[in-house]
């Protein structure tokens, strides 16, 4: 009985710690759940603050959103590390709390000042394989949030806008996911890109990036 | 023997009669058995080239590729998502024991899809130290010239032209030329190229001659049959003799799980091409019950060219995303065992390792616009590894070490990399190395990058030329495959990738690898 007792204790622990308490996820996530995706906005407010020299703070990003993307391209075993890495962290503080009263909640229960103090603690730490936990975090996220197309705009380096070539590859192979029958392009589609000539440096970006920075060509 | 036809020199009469000898995924319909004179397993640079030389010399040729062909509109334009698309273990790859990053590309056209396009012949003392130490009397400059002449006009090899090097990429002309090192404009194969700086996510101008667009077409057009989508997983043998490949077809983007491998299919064949790449190869024929390997060579002797790289932050913007990925380079520094490049990828790949968070992270973003990266890679002889399959998997685990020796090398690199910045007119550089000053705004600083304080786990490395994991050996004892690329245990089963270097080239392989497979395959054909 008293076992009994305590495995529901756990259970509900367990529970509380790691399911209850976070807002329904944003929609349209494939493999996210609400507390990775509530993780990721929570990291992402502190790692890129808004207020700077970038247009779009990073929990105006929709990192959640990318990093559901990208996890979902990846294979399944990168994919578990990634999410094991989310997971490190979100619940790391009932290990390394974070500096304030209540320090051991989830880390996005922290407020911005505990987060900070967490990950200014880590990416300092003189054991390695903590900061490298934390450079690890940091490369996911600013993947994300640098390649935002309003925040590659505003530095210049979205990618231009180009006329796709037409070369023997689009001649001869679908696009992927379809049949060689539905090929559309003939010989005499081909381009030449020697003709069109270098690229302007200062010319205009790629339509999807430009649309996300209308101060930009 | 063919002649290599340029890209105009073919009528258009072969377009219909090619794409019928083409198969994507959307058409495996069941299980498949063909026969052909030759198969060749992978469309990399190697294995392309193999194939068009066979086909061209009028053999029945079957080239296959277990990724899907790339069309411009399948490119993705963020780096990262187009590494999950291209890249074997969605670009997230890993070696063990020095934990570097490395990548394999899993697509038509292999590598040349995603590389910048680099062709360099190695100079003489790499051939020269082959020739010594592995008893080959045929693999030099005199003998490799004429296949490196070949496919210098196949592919229209020529240096990076100014009016698309991009001042990122002038910068590191103008820095050697300060310090009175030697530089050039870096050989690519590309055509017209228009200076998008986009060579690792796919050139959308298809200026780039990734094999997608040139080698493979030449061989469809000589009539070889090109399956794509189909994943090797067994070279069978009888004897001294392999009869054919066997395996599955495979979903594009399936990342190696179970449910996206469909119907089975075999091929039998008179001879074996193997240019499955350094780290797939040597899987396959274990997984084929250790294949080839009576000298116990095969997946050993794993190198890289282990590369690190340093960000210059100038005075003025450089507009970085206008250029040569990778335009300019200096060969000065061979003999000490490094070669310099500039380098530009998408910004957020470059970034991931800019130092801090916050605010301190959000100001070196903002500097991405004055930013130059120039990279070193090393001629990491004495560092080596080895290949294993995976447990139920073709994917590899690689195993290396980084030697003592390789990393002061890698040290006195980041030093000059570092001197070059500030001749040009840095004003500052991200080392990108941990346990010294994330930022450096001076020479006097950057000296400790040439001292034991920078440590080896503390350098932030990436590897992607593989190397020597079926080495070519005169001694059969010694190596696995003989100097014509034919494994030493069988009659007919060859090995076309970068697996066969008995070293590492100092340069970037591409293009020995290619002449390398040119010469051995036109040797294949005679004996057809």
């Amino acid at each position: 009985m008293l076992t009994a007792l305590l495995l529901i204790a756990f259970a509900f622990l367990v529970h509380r710690r790691f399911l209850s308490g976070y807002a329904p996820p944003p929609p349209g996530l494939a493999v996210l759940h609400r507390g990775e995706a509530t993780f990721i906005d929570a990291a992402a407010e502190v790692l890129f603050p808004g207020g700077g020299s970038l247009p779009v703070a990073g929990i105006e990003a929709q990192l959640p959103h990318y990093v559901d993307r990208h996890l979902a391209a990846l294979p399944r075993a990168q994919r578990f590390q990634i999410r094991a890495l989310l997971l490190l962290f979100e619940h790391g503080t009932l290990l390394f709390p974070g500096d304030e009263p209540g320090g051991r909640r989830r880390f996005s229960s922290l407020s911005a000042a505990a987060r900070v103090s967490i990950l200014a603690r880590l990416s300092k730490h003189p054991n390695r394989h903590a900061r490298l936990v934390f450079m690890a975090l940091r490369a996911v996220l600013t993947l994300g949030y640098l390649g935002h197309p309003g925040n590659l705009c505003a530095l210049g380096v979205a990618p231009f806008e180009i006329q796709p070539g037409v070369s023997d590859a689009e001649l001869l192979f679908p696009r992927i996911g379809g049949l060689v029958s539905s090929i559309r392009y003939e010989p005499e589609d081909r381009t030449d890109p020697a003709l069109l000539g270098p690229l302007d440096p200062h010319g205009p970006r790629h339509r999807a990036y430009a649309r996300a920075h209308p101060g930009r060509r | 023997m063919p002649s290599d036809p340029g890209p105009d020199a073919a009528s258009e009469d072969w377009l219909v009669a090619a794409r019928e000898r083409v198969r994507v995924f959307a058409q495996y319909e069941g299980a498949f058995r063909e026969e052909a004179d030759v198969v060749v397993v992978g469309s990399g640079p190697c294995g392309a080239v193999a194939a068009y030389e066979l086909a061209a010399a009028g053999h029945d040729v079957i080239l296959l590729e277990e990724g899907p062909p790339f069309t411009v509109r399948d490119f993705e334009l963020d780096g990262n998502l187009s590494m999950t698309r291209t890249m074997r273990e969605g670009g997230l790859r890993m070696t063990r024991g020095t934990v570097m990053p490395t990548m394999q590309a899993i697509a038509l056209g292999g590598g040349s899809l995603v590389n910048s396009a680099i062709c360099v012949r190695p100079p003489d003392a790499v051939f020269d130290r082959w020739a010594t130490g592995f008893d080959l009397e045929r693999t030099n400059r005199a003998e490799l010239d004429p296949h490196f002449d070949a496919i210098a006009t196949f592919l229209g090899i020529a240096p990076t032209p100014d009016e698309v090097q991009g001042r990122r990429n002038l910068l590191f002309r103008d820095a050697c030329n300060a310090l009175g090192v030697s530089s050039e404009p870096i050989e690519r194969s590309v055509r017209g190229c228009r200076g998008s700086g986009e060579c690792f996510t796919g050139c959308r101008s298809r200026a780039k001659q990734s094999m997608d667009v040139s080698y493979v077409p030449a061989a469809l057009r000589a009539g070889a049959r090109v399956f794509t989508s189909v994943q090797v997983q067994q070279v069978h043998s009888i004897g001294r003799r392999v009869t054919g490949v066997s395996g599955q077809v495979v979903a594009p983007f399936s990342r190696g799980s179970r449910r996206g491998r469909s119907h089975h299919f075999r091929i039998d064949a008179r001879a074996i091409v193997l240019a499955a790449g350094c780290t797939a190869t040597p899987v396959l024929l274990k997984q084929s019950g250790d294949l080839a390997n009576a000298s116990g060579q095969v997946g050993e002797n794993l190198q890289f060219h282990p590369g690190l790289a340093i960000a210059g932050i100038f005075p003025e913007p450089v507009d970085p995303q206008f250029g040569a990925t990778q335009g300019y380079q200096s060969l000065a520094f061979l003999e000490e065992g490094f070669k310099l490049e500039t380098l530009w990828a998408p910004p957020p790949l470059l970034s991931m390792r800019f130092p801090g968070f916050g605010e301190e992270l959000l100001s070196h973003f903002a500097e991405i616009p004055q930013m130059a990266v120039w990279d070193a890679i090393v001629s990491a002889n004495r560092s080596l590894g080895r290949v294993r399959a995976r447990w139920r998997s073709l994917d590899p685990v690689l195993h290396w070490a980084i030697h003592p020796e390789d990393v002061a090398i890698l040290r006195r690199s980041l030093k000059v990399i570092a001197e070059l910045f500030f001749a040009a007119g840095a004003r500052k550089i991200l080392p990108g190395v941990q346990g010294i000053a994330e930022v450096m705004t001076s020479l006097d600083q950057a000296r400790i990058l040439d001292s034991d304080a920078v440590r080896p786990e503390n350098l932030v490395l990436g590897g992607n030329h593989v190397f020597c994991t079926t080495r070519m050996h005169g001694d059969p004892t010694r190596g696995v495959v003989d100097e014509d690329g034919r494994c030493h245990d069988l009659e007919n089963l060859y090995i076309a990738d970068t697996g066969i270097f008995p070293q590492c080239p100092s340069v970037n392989p591409m293009l020995t690898g290619m002449a390398l497979a040119r010469r051995q395959a036109r040797l294949l054909g005679q004996r057809l």
